[in-house]
């Protein structure tokens, strides 16, 4: 099949990417500059493992080619991965291509431009001659992108066409071996699940860690509240836990969306109060800190260990150490940092600063340390060399945001230690 | 030398015996392009004194008058830093406050311009850490409310500012709430301490000398509340994180627990109601961040500009203080209305009845004599259109002559697509302007008015000034304020007193410390007069 993908952020690469390798010719547009420019890639690639290989594969077998949007009208298969602020860009594409293409023409929303807007761009098209939008909601988590993309376990289809359906069986087939089922629903039905999913992980998210500050304040251990809670099957054990707050940049956006719609629809707060608390609870591993040395930081080296807004990627979007770094940086601290991916993004993001000290190895930055911050939980953190660490700090505190760590057996150790909620 | 003793007193008496017959509407008649020839202009300021009962030669009389005291000699000094505050033998020196970097001004051998900007931009450090969030509480949590606690000139110039230039928030200031709390009772913070949180809300205590104490009693309130909603940190913390002093005393600020990385200074010779300049302008600073706060010293250093090097007849600040004095000591016009018409400005009347009457209200010249002439007059306002509904009609129909500043933006919501709120301001503007013109011409206005029964009657002949602003911008705001600043200076020059002192506000803050004891269970009362003594066993019995 010969299809256009429209975008140039990780959903519309993992796309290209995952449908050249099932043998599709696809083509990919990632900007709408009619002087034939090609924009660079608009995220980091190597953020997201295999990705770059699988990209370079298909580049190498000619099935991906990057083309003009006149060049990318020519297929009769179109996606639209764009930014949830790029909806008249969308707008400008649909209406090209259905001058172009007047019959037998798919498009498959996967952009995040809110419920009703797939809607809104079919009303652009002629269905009569099956010219058809219809949605794909990206169920991408970021650092596992690809693989979501190829082994889904539910696939949801926002689509009322019979013709258009029959296409994006026949498009997704390579991926729906294992597939458990097919949730076909209208555009603005598929849409709304979507928002109401990611709605639904971020309550929870914000919930238990409410629960965490309590637990912290009544002084009991969240970690054995959490474990009854996911006892009762109601619940169950996803997206319940405590942690110094949820980052990345696909998540975010969706529930901003959602939070905004709820706002203006409902004038609800339920979303907005989740995000808040959520930036909130990006600094608690700093507050601890500043607490345990009386609101005073100036001059104190600070340790911290992951700088990826969570394992497995190198993106620092929206992730806990960047407010975290700000502030002690603000509060006069001198800070060493380390992660096993994210060091250039931080590097980059922050400049150079004397106060800020980026090294390639953990045990290193924990030289002459008041204290270390644990930010993201990192399988080579889980298991440290305890006696190194004793040895090189100045003071042997851990604040663990990620709640990674055995309490007991560090304070038998003679660590002084802070998790979220115990 | 009394002013009376002037040649010019002499003439502008008998000048006013002929004029006191008059009525501005007459005055209109004789003369229909009153407007041109009373109408002065600086920068986005209009002054109109056209509404005025007077004429050309009004005018150069108290031009006159004001040669003959030597308000040029007065100017000059009280920009150069002599101290012309005899009674507390130090310079008034607001104006250097709002002087721009670079220039250099020497007082008593010390450079003091360099000074001020050193103080401001610790001032600027201060606002940028709070802006960006990174002030922290004793919990590590930002700040997020400041609340200020001053009294008179450390709160009602800043109080008046914030509310009157809260449209020009910058978006770093949006997320931070200011509060104002300056009565002794407590009754105002306990309102405000009900629903704020300790753990983000920043105190900033104002005070000249530290010893304020309406505002010590609030400061400690706000400190034992801070410590009882926190268990963990010590007072030393707590003082450290939640409260900032703004002070001409710093060991006293120390002494009272305000670390010196916590205080903000200015000057003994900066006066308490003129101190909005200076860091007692932090609330200010925080509300418009430090760009808009240095606006607002722009505004006021262009009017001290003018003010220095204009002639007298087209002097702004010499002009409205003159007719002041023409209203006061010739027509015998002893009340002065200050009619903002502007919800923002709703502040400005409270603002100008501390700056007028503590400054001018006095009754003794500057070598001790007492004064045989009136001075400063009764000020009291209200945003006008709420006035209109309420003492407008002893304006309209009283036995008082009353001399009222109309003050309003031209120009306002243009920048908006609100089509009902530019109504509302052109609705605003049509009130301003009808009753300024009836005050001062009367029912003269209408056709047919002199058919109406006596009580519908309306005589007019009150004087009225208009100040028109282009718009309310901090820049506008900063000549306004020194405008009036100015003019109390120069009616202080004719009168011959001083207005950088104040004096009548001593002896009752001794008297109430006697009275505290007298209050406390067990104590004496008979050396009270008997009114005091039954006042004191009342209370004592109704609190028994």
């Amino acid at each position: 099949m010969k299809i256009t993908v429209w975008g140039n952020e990780l959903p519309a690469w993992t796309s290209a990417a995952a449908l050249a390798e099932s043998g599709n010719h696809v083509q990919i547009v990632t900007g709408l500059d009619h002087s034939g420019n090609k924009n660079e890639i608009a995220f980091k690639v190597s953020n997201e493992p295999g990705l770059q290989q699988c990209l370079d594969q298909a580049i190498a077998d000619n099935r991906l080619v990057s083309v003009t949007a006149d060049e990318g009208q020519t297929a009769s298969s179109h996606i639209i991965c764009l930014n949830p602020d790029e909806y008249s860009t969308a707008k400008e594409i649909v209406q090209s291509l259905a001058k172009y293409q007047q019959n037998n023409l798919l498009i498959i929303n996967q952009s995040n431009f809110g419920v009703g807007s797939t809607d809104k761009l079919q009303l652009l098209l002629d269905e009569q001659n099956n010219q058809v939008m219809a949605y794909l909601p990206d169920m991408l988590a970021e650092g596992s992108a690809l693989k979501d993309f190829k082994h889904p376990e539910t696939l949801i289809v926002g689509c009322s066409n019979d013709w258009a359906m029959l296409n994006i069986k026949a498009l997704m087939r390579p991926f729906s071996q294992s597939l458990k089922q097919w949730m076909i629903m209208s555009p603005k039905e598929a849409e709304f699940t979507k928002f109401a999913n990611t709605g639904m992980l971020a309550l929870r998210l914000g919930y238990i860690n409410e629960l965490a500050n309590l637990a912290d304040q009544l002084d009991v251990d969240i970690e054995v509240i959490r474990e009854g809670m996911i006892s009762d099957p109601r619940i169950g054990p996803h997206y319940l836990h405590p942690g110094c707050g949820f980052g990345g940049l696909h998540f975010q956006q969706y529930i901003e969306g959602l939070s905004e719609l709820m706002e203006e629809a409902r004038n609800s707060k339920l979303l907005d109060t989740v995000l808040v608390e959520n930036e909130k609870q990006k600094e608690q591993p700093f507050r601890k800190l500043w607490r345990h040395y009386q609101c005073d930081l100036k001059d104190r080296t600070v340790t911290i260990w992951g700088l990826s807004f969570k394992p497995g990627t190198a993106s620092i979007d929206n992730a806990p150490s960047l407010k975290t770094i700000e502030t002690l940086l603000a509060q006069g601290c001198k800070i060493m940092v380390h992660d096993p991916e994210a060091s250039k993004n931080i590097a980059q993001y922050f400049g150079d600063n004397e106060q800020l000290e980026i090294v390639d190895c953990c045990y290193q930055a924990l030289q002459n340390s008041d204290g270390l911050l644990l930010l993201t939980e990192w399988p080579e953190y889980w298991s440290p060399e305890y006696d190194e660490m004793l040895n090189r700090m100045r003071s042997p505190l851990i604040v663990d945001g990620r709640n990674i760590f055995d309490k007991e057996m560090l304070q038998s150790l003679g660590f002084t230690y802070y998790g979220v909620g115990r | 030398m009394s002013p009376k003793d002037t040649q010019a007193w002499t003439d502008l008496q008998s000048h006013a015996y002929y004029m006191s017959q008059s009525h501005i509407s007459t005055l209109f008649q004789e003369s229909p392009d009153r407007f041109s020839q009373f109408g002065f202009a600086q920068d986005d300021l209009l002054l109109d004194l056209s509404k005025q009962r007077i004429t050309d030669e009004t005018l150069s009389l108290l031009i006159k008058l004001a040669k003959e005291r030597d308000l040029k000699g007065w100017t000059e000094d009280l920009f150069n830093g002599k101290h012309i505050n005899d009674s507390e033998d130090r310079p008034a020196l607001h104006t250097a406050l709002r002087t721009p970097k670079g220039d250099k001004l020497e007082v008593d051998g010390v450079e003091i311009i360099e000074e001020v900007h050193q103080n401001l931009e610790r001032m600027d450090a201060i606002v940028n850490k709070i802006h960006s969030g990174q002030w922290r509480g004793y919990t590590g949590h930002s700040i997020n409310t400041v609340v200020n606690i001053g009294v008179g000139g450390s709160d009602l110039g800043p109080f008046m500012a914030c509310k009157a230039l809260s449209e020009n928030q910058p978006a770093e200031a949006r997320a931070l709430k200011v509060h104002f709390v300056s009565s002794m009772d407590g009754s105002q913070l306990a309102d405000l301490l009900s629903h704020l949180n300790p753990a983000r809300t920043l105190f900033v205590i104002s005070s000249k000398s530290f010893t304020t104490i309406d505002t010590l009693a609030n400061a400690n309130t706000a400190k034992e509340w801070l410590k009882a909603s926190s268990n963990e940190a010590s007072e030393s913390v707590l003082v450290a994180r939640h409260f900032i002093g703004v002070s001409a005393s710093p060991d006293k600020a120390l002494s009272w627990g305000i670390p010196e990385s916590n205080q903000l200074a200015f000057w003994d010779w900066t006066g308490g109601r003129y101190s909005m300049w200076s860091t007692i302008g932090l609330p200010i600073a925080l509300k418009l961040g430090a760009k808009g706060f240095r606006e607002v010293l722009a505004g006021a250093h262009a009017m001290d500009c003018h003010f220095r090097d204009t002639p007298f007849e087209q002097n702004l600040p010499v002009l409205i203080a003159m007719i002041g004095i023409w209203n006061i000591n010739f027509l015998n016009i002893n009340a002065h209305a200050i009619l903002p018409y502007d919800g923002r400005l709703s502040h400005i009347p409270a603002y100008l009845e501390q700056l007028e009457m503590e400054s001018n209200g006095k009754s003794v010249t500057r070598d001790g004599k007492a004064t045989d002439y009136s001075t400063c007059p009764i000020l009291w306002g209200e945003v006008g259109t709420n006035a209109q509904h309420a003492f407008y009609q002893l304006l309209h129909q009283g036995t008082e002559s009353v001399m009222c500043d109309f003050i309003v933006a031209a120009r306002r919501y243009h920048d908006t697509d609100n089509a009902e709120l530019q109504h509302q301001h052109q609705l605003n503007l049509a009130n301003c302007l009808a009753q300024s013109r009836i005050l001062a011409l009367g029912d003269s206005v209408i056709e047919g008015a002199e058919d109406a029964p006596v009580y519908k009657r309306y005589k007019g002949n009150q004087p009225c000034t208009t100040i028109l602003l282009d718009e309310l911008t901090p820049y506008t705001f900063g000549q306004l304020i020194a405008m009036y600043e100015h003019k109390v200076f120069v009616q202080s020059v004719i009168w011959d007193i001083n207005p950088f002192d104040q004096w009548g506000v001593e002896l009752g803050k001794k008297v109430a410390t006697t009275l505290l004891e007298a209050l406390g269970p067990e104590a004496a009362t008979s050396d009270f007069d008997s009114s005091t003594q039954g006042l004191l066993q009342h209370i004592a019995m109704r609190n028994q």
